[in-house]
């Protein structure tokens, strides 16, 4: 019977070709939109990271003002700390978790290299975000007096720069360099993941260096709030700190409604993506009953002949989703061609697997939808008497 | 072997009905070999189908081999029509895009995995399909496509594929209808082998001379059976009664 069935299919191959490049059209739009979905979910499923309940960021702008920066900062935190309704804060630079600012360095280790997004932060950063440690410890105030500078990579760092090695305690970069660079970086703990731009970024390499209080630089300050806290200390922080510095500005986020607003970036265009192709796929879908509506009905004396010879309305539909399956098959071999052009040439910076399983989910999607388009109307054309087929031909 | 009885055939469209067959009573035994004749339109075609399981009765009730297959689920009736039936078809219905011996080779497709049946595999199948193509002198032609062949030939390859799963039953609808006389008494020769060889035909034709070497003749009128008389293959007797036969009026027969 499958012999049978390739015959029929490569005698008429001329007449299948129309359907072998539609099926191959929704394979490719499928397959866009499976990786799109795909990656998006992979990323979803790594874990953020860090902790972000009741933490805001205030934000310090000393605007003209240059004098004395450094110690002003220091003492608005103190301040800062000083409330009640704040557990803890801690300093960084200007990108925080979930904001609009990324920097990235290239960092060396021996022959390798690797860019990672570069974070400057102090001694209570882990704490406050409540970032887990996989190996190693955060850097302490001791660690700014030590002849090297301490920093914390991530696991994706640690993949990146040692495999299986372990990094804590290791040195990255081969001399030391620069004014206050002139001190080399070492290693002191790994974390897991950090995610700062949400739940939909990459798991990206990310380096974590301590910071230095006496900068004027890096003027974020994450505070954590106790549960309950409002925005009336809102403002009476804003007022207090505003207080101690003229000519200064504030302003506070809560990393709460900047996650949300992150994750929008992501999903609005996602979903627009997906509405658009799903009426894409519906059209696609129409197409292909339609065609094979057609070409199935032409084919009713085929089915009364069939039939008549002993066919059951089974065999009948089974042999019209065979067809369409090899048909499918050949055009998921044209579509793989280029479906696999995707990761080979690293078109847009995703993951291998990440193809591998969109192209998977879109074939079986092709399949599933061949399948239902044969089968319908093959199952209808195969229910009517033999006689009256044969009779329409 | 197939039993009509009280038969009754109606065609509807949504504007029209038509009575194609009424108050068809009709046995047919074992070994017989029946023509049918009418004139155009008269519900030949129809009785066929029915005879052949290809079509329902809107009323009445079909026998094989003392079954009755009214009731008989899809599985069962497409059994029966592979295992018992061979349907040679008026208007020949190959598939174009088959080869001749893929098409001869069809019925035996759908034996596989059946209990009953024999479970005829590949080699099997082609072998039986180039006997049958033998039978009816086609062996040169079987890597044809139907298109390249004369209708004629055509008849024959729908004949090699009537009795490739050698069916008890051979039905034929005008088989030499397409056919000039010298090829139409080579089918018929066909036919008559096979008959001796144990086959029930029924068969459909215009031609009286083809009627006349059969061994009944069943006359249809406007869808109604006036006439069922035995045959002598005696030329002697011409076309007239001659015993069982019950000879209703026959307003088509001129010799009436
Ligand atoms: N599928 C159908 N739908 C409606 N009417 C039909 C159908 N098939 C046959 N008929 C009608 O039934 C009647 C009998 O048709 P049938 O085909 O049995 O005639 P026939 O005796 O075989 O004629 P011919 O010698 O021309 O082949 C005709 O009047 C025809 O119009
Ligand atoms: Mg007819």
């Amino acid at each position: 019977m499958i012999r049978h069935l390739f015959k029929l299919i490569w005698n008429k191959k001329r007449a299948h070709s129309l359907l072998i490049i539609e099926i191959w059209a929704s394979f490719m739009v499928l397959f866009g939109l499976a990786s799109l979905l795909v990656h998006n979910l992979s990323n979803y499923r790594e874990p953020l990271g860090f902790s972000y309940e009741y933490v805001w960021v205030v934000d310090l702008n000393n605007n003209q003002d240059t004098v004395a920066v450094a110690e002003k900062t220091q003492r608005i935190i103190q301040r800062i700390n000083a409330f009640p309704e704040v557990a803890s804060s801690s300093r960084m630079s200007d990108n925080s978790p979930f904001s609009a600012n990324t920097m990235n360095n290239n960092v060396e280790r021996g022959n390798r290299k690797t860019m990672m997004d570069f974070y400057v932060t102090d001694e209570k950063f882990a704490d406050v975000l409540e970032i887990p440690l996989a190996s190693g410890r955060w850097y302490t105030p001791a660690d700014s007096i030590g002849k090297y500078r301490a920093v914390v990579i991530n696991q994706k760092a640690k993949e990146k720069l040692f495999d299986d090695e372990d990094p804590v305690g290791q040195l990255l970069g081969d001399k030391p360099k620069g004014n206050d660079g002139s001190r080399q970086q070492k290693i002191v703990g790994v974390i897991d993941n950090f995610k700062a731009k949400g739940e939909f970024m990459t798991n990206m390499p990310a380096i974590f260096q301590q910071l230095d209080a006496k900068e004027s630089y890096h003027k974020k300050i994450l505070v954590k709030v106790k549960p309950g806290t409002d925005a009336v200390f809102e403002a009476k922080l804003v007022k207090a700190v505003t207080a101690m510095a003229t000519g200064w500005s504030v302003d506070v986020d809560h990393l709460t409604e900047s996650c949300e607003n992150r994750h929008n970036l992501t999903l609005v265009p996602a979903i627009i993506f997906v509405i658009v192709c799903s009426f894409l796929l519906i059209n696609v879908a129409l197409g292909l009953f339609g065609v094979l509506n057609v070409s199935i009905t032409r084919r009713r004396g085929e089915i009364g002949l069939r039939r008549a010879l002993g066919a059951t309305e089974r065999s009948i539909s089974w042999q019209f989703v065979g067809e369409m399956w090899v048909l499918a098959t050949f055009a998921l071999v044209l579509g793989l061609v280029l479906a696999c052009q995707f990761p080979l040439l690293n078109v847009f910076d995703l993951a291998s697997s990440v193809y591998v399983i969109a192209i998977i989910v879109a074939a079986l999607i092709v399949y599933l939808l061949v399948t239902i388009c044969a089968l319908f109307p093959s199952r209808q054309a195969a229910a009517i008497q033999p006689a009256v087929a044969l009779h329409e031909e | 072997m197939i039993k009509l009885t009280n038969i009754e055939k109606v065609y509807r469209t949504s504007s029209i009905e038509t009575l194609a067959l009424t108050n068809i009573n009709l046995t047919i035994n074992a070994g017989e070999f029946i023509s049918i004749m009418g004139p155009s339109g008269c519900g030949k075609s129809t009785l066929m189908n029915l005879m052949g399981l290809l079509d329902a009765p809107s009323a009445g009730q079909v026998e094989i081999d003392g079954r009755i297959v009214m009731q008989y689920r899809d599985k069962e009736l497409a059994l029966l029509r592979n295992q018992q039936i061979g349907f040679i078809f008026q208007s020949f219905h190959l598939i174009n895009d088959l080869s001749v011996l893929d098409n001869v080779e069809i019925p035996l497709l759908y034996r596989k995995g059946d209990a009953t049946g024999p479970r005829s595999v590949g080699a099997s199948r082609r072998q039986l399909a180039q006997e049958a193509l033998e039978k009816v002198g086609l062996s040169n032609r079987m890597k044809h496509f139907p298109g390249q062949l004369s209708g004629g030939q055509k008849q024959r390859v729908a004949i090699a594929r009537a009795i490739v799963g050698r069916p008890s039953i051979i039905l034929a609808d005008e088989p030499t209808g397409n056919l000039d006389s010298a090829m139409g008494n080579e089918i018929m020769a066909i036919l008559q082998q096979l008959n001796t060889e144990g086959s029930t035909i029924v068969m459909v034709t215009h031609d009286e001379t083809m009627a006349k070497k059969t061994h009944r003749l069943i006359r249809l009128f406007d869808g109604a059976m006036v006439g069922d008389s035995k045959l002598i293959s005696d030329l002697r007797f011409g076309i007239s009664d001659v015993s069982a036969g019950n000879v209703i009026s026959e307003p088509s027969n001129p010799k009436s």
